[in-house]
């Protein structure tokens, strides 16, 4: 699996540097939309992955490599964790650097984590259906998920960074999110292999 | 050898839509080279993602290397399969150098040292993207990438078409080369029936998703021949030994694919060539 994730590794930071740079300099950036909108876009690239695989029928190589549909698929959910996490990285560092000068305009450690669990989430829910379906059609669905995920979640990161009263709110979120989240990801795994599996050999 | 057959095909069906390979069964027999002929269309592809379990099939078995190809071992098994398709899919922005880096941590018998060998051979530009590649260069790296984790049975899928005659002729010595030492076995499908004369122990025909004949080379060349004679002539002939008649509209006579040895030597029928055979059997007139 190694082998895949370097691929997707090369691939990435050829044709999507553009793209990386944006998610450093808006997790960089003292702003909590700009911070929660970097992790949770570092979470779409195990799609242009993908994507970048169906255009040169990369796919179709691998699969007669010794890889198992298990390893082609969980290689792609590694990679969506790394990237994300990363980011979360990056903007939990510069949060605490600016916290130094000035609070209340960066992603708060909470805030960061829950984005975290929302690009993680958003990844779980739609890998599935392009693994099923092609980049081509999920993608339609996974712009649906983060217009919704962004609207309902838009007032509770602001809720979390500026309202005190939400604490009780966030100390429960800190518990169910993460497991919903872990939860969905084991999930989104086994049926994204069951899926691929189906299309790969139909 | 721990096997007799390096891939034996029995009663393979798959149903799609508008196509269906029907009850297939071929073998390629260990140490050899088995070329798989048919029109486009006529299921090549098809049998080969079969063979590397890549496609469902309906019914049938597959034994590759000695193993069932359905079986939980064969994902393991494919480090011993070197597969070049019609088209080397490496992504486009990737160099020599990288796909050799991705290569080595996917293989565990990858050599590094091989692979340059072949890239040195095939004088391969080590840092420039793959898209950049000509086709015979693109064709280059998948075959060095296929040959370099030491595979004992090679598939090639089309992989000499669109290739010029200099580079194809070089790829077929490689192949051959490969095909020499001990154990070492090639399923080749191909429109050129030129190369697959060339470099083939045995032939099958797949026309239209049924495979029409899986014979020896040497044999086929030796049962058939074909007999240059008039309509009138054509009558006596020994019913049973005309394969199939292609009728000349210019000048009334006729050609017909023959067993040689049920033909008298008077009829002077002279040996068919693995094209004329395969040609006699789809487009010439059926006799029997």
């Amino acid at each position: 699996m190694k082998g895949l994730i370097l691929k997707d590794f090369y691939v990435l930071t050829k044709q999507m540097r553009i793209f990386l740079i944006m998610i450093v300099i808006l997790g960089l950036m003292p702003s909590i939309n700009t911070n929660v909108f970097a992790v949770v876009y570092a979470a779409m690239l195990p799609y242009t992955a993908l994507a970048y695989d169906e255009r040169s029928h990369w796919d179709t190589y691998a699969s007669m490599m010794p890889y198992t549909v298990r390893d082609l698929v969980l290689s792609k959910y590694i990679l969506g964790w790394c990237f994300t996490a990363a980011a979360a990285l990056i903007v939990l560092a510069a949060g605490e650097v600016e916290r130094q000068f000035v609070s209340g305009i960066s992603a708060s450690p909470a805030a960061t984590g829950l984005a975290l669990c929302v690009g993680t989430l958003a990844t779980a829910l739609t890998l599935p259906l392009m693994f099923r379906f092609s980049v081509e059609r999920g993608r339609m669905f996974f712009l649906l998920l983060v217009i919704v995920l962004a609207c309902g979640s838009a007032g509770l990161f602001s809720g979390i960074a500026e309202d005190p009263a939400a604490a009780v709110l966030t100390r429960r979120l800190v518990l169910i999110l993460p497991a919903a989240t872990i939860l969905c990801s084991v999930l989104s795994v086994f049926l994204s292999i069951r899926l691929y599996q189906k299309r790969m050999t139909e | 050898m721990e096997y007799e057959n390096a891939i034996e095909v029995r009663g393979v069906s798959r149903s799609f839509r508008d196509f269906a390979l029907r009850d297939v069964t071929l073998t390629l027999p260990g140490g050899c080279i088995l070329g798989l002929v048919g029109e486009n269309g006529a299921g090549k592809s098809t049998l080969i993602r079969l063979i590397m379990n890549t496609l469902r099939r309906d019914a049938g078995t597959i034994t590759v290397l000695g193993q069932d190809n359905a079986g939980p071992a064969f994902s393991a098994l494919k480090e011993d399969i070197g597969v070049v398709l019609d088209e080397a899919y490496f992504p486009e922005v990737l160099n020599v150098r990288q796909v050799g880096k991705v290569l080595e941590r996917t293989y565990r018998q990858w050599e590094g040292d091989l692979f340059s060998s072949y890239i040195e051979r095939f004088a391969l530009p080590w840092d420039r993207p793959f898209k950049d590649f000509s086709r015979g260069m693109k064709m280059k790296l998948a075959i060095a990438a296929a040959l370099s984790h030491r595979p004992r049975l090679l598939i090639l899928d089309e992989a000499t078409s669109g290739l010029d005659p200099i580079v194809r002729d070089e790829i077929l010595d490689l192949f051959l080369e490969f095909a020499r030492e001990e154990g070492h076995s090639i399923l080749i499908s191909s429109h050129i029936l030129s190369d697959l004369e060339k470099l083939c122990d045995y032939v099958a025909f797949l026309h239209q998703g049924q495979l029409l004949f899986c014979e020896e080379k040497d044999r086929l060349l030796e049962t058939y021949g074909i007999v240059t004679c008039t309509a009138q002539q054509l009558k006596d002939l020994p019913e049973d030994a005309v394969v199939s008649v292609e009728r000349s509209s210019q000048y009334g006579g006729v050609r017909a694919l023959v067993r040689r040895n049920e033909v008298a030597a008077s009829f002077g029928a002279e040996r068919a060539t693995i094209e004329e055979i395969i040609l006699f059997q789809v487009k010439g007139e059926r006799v029997q």
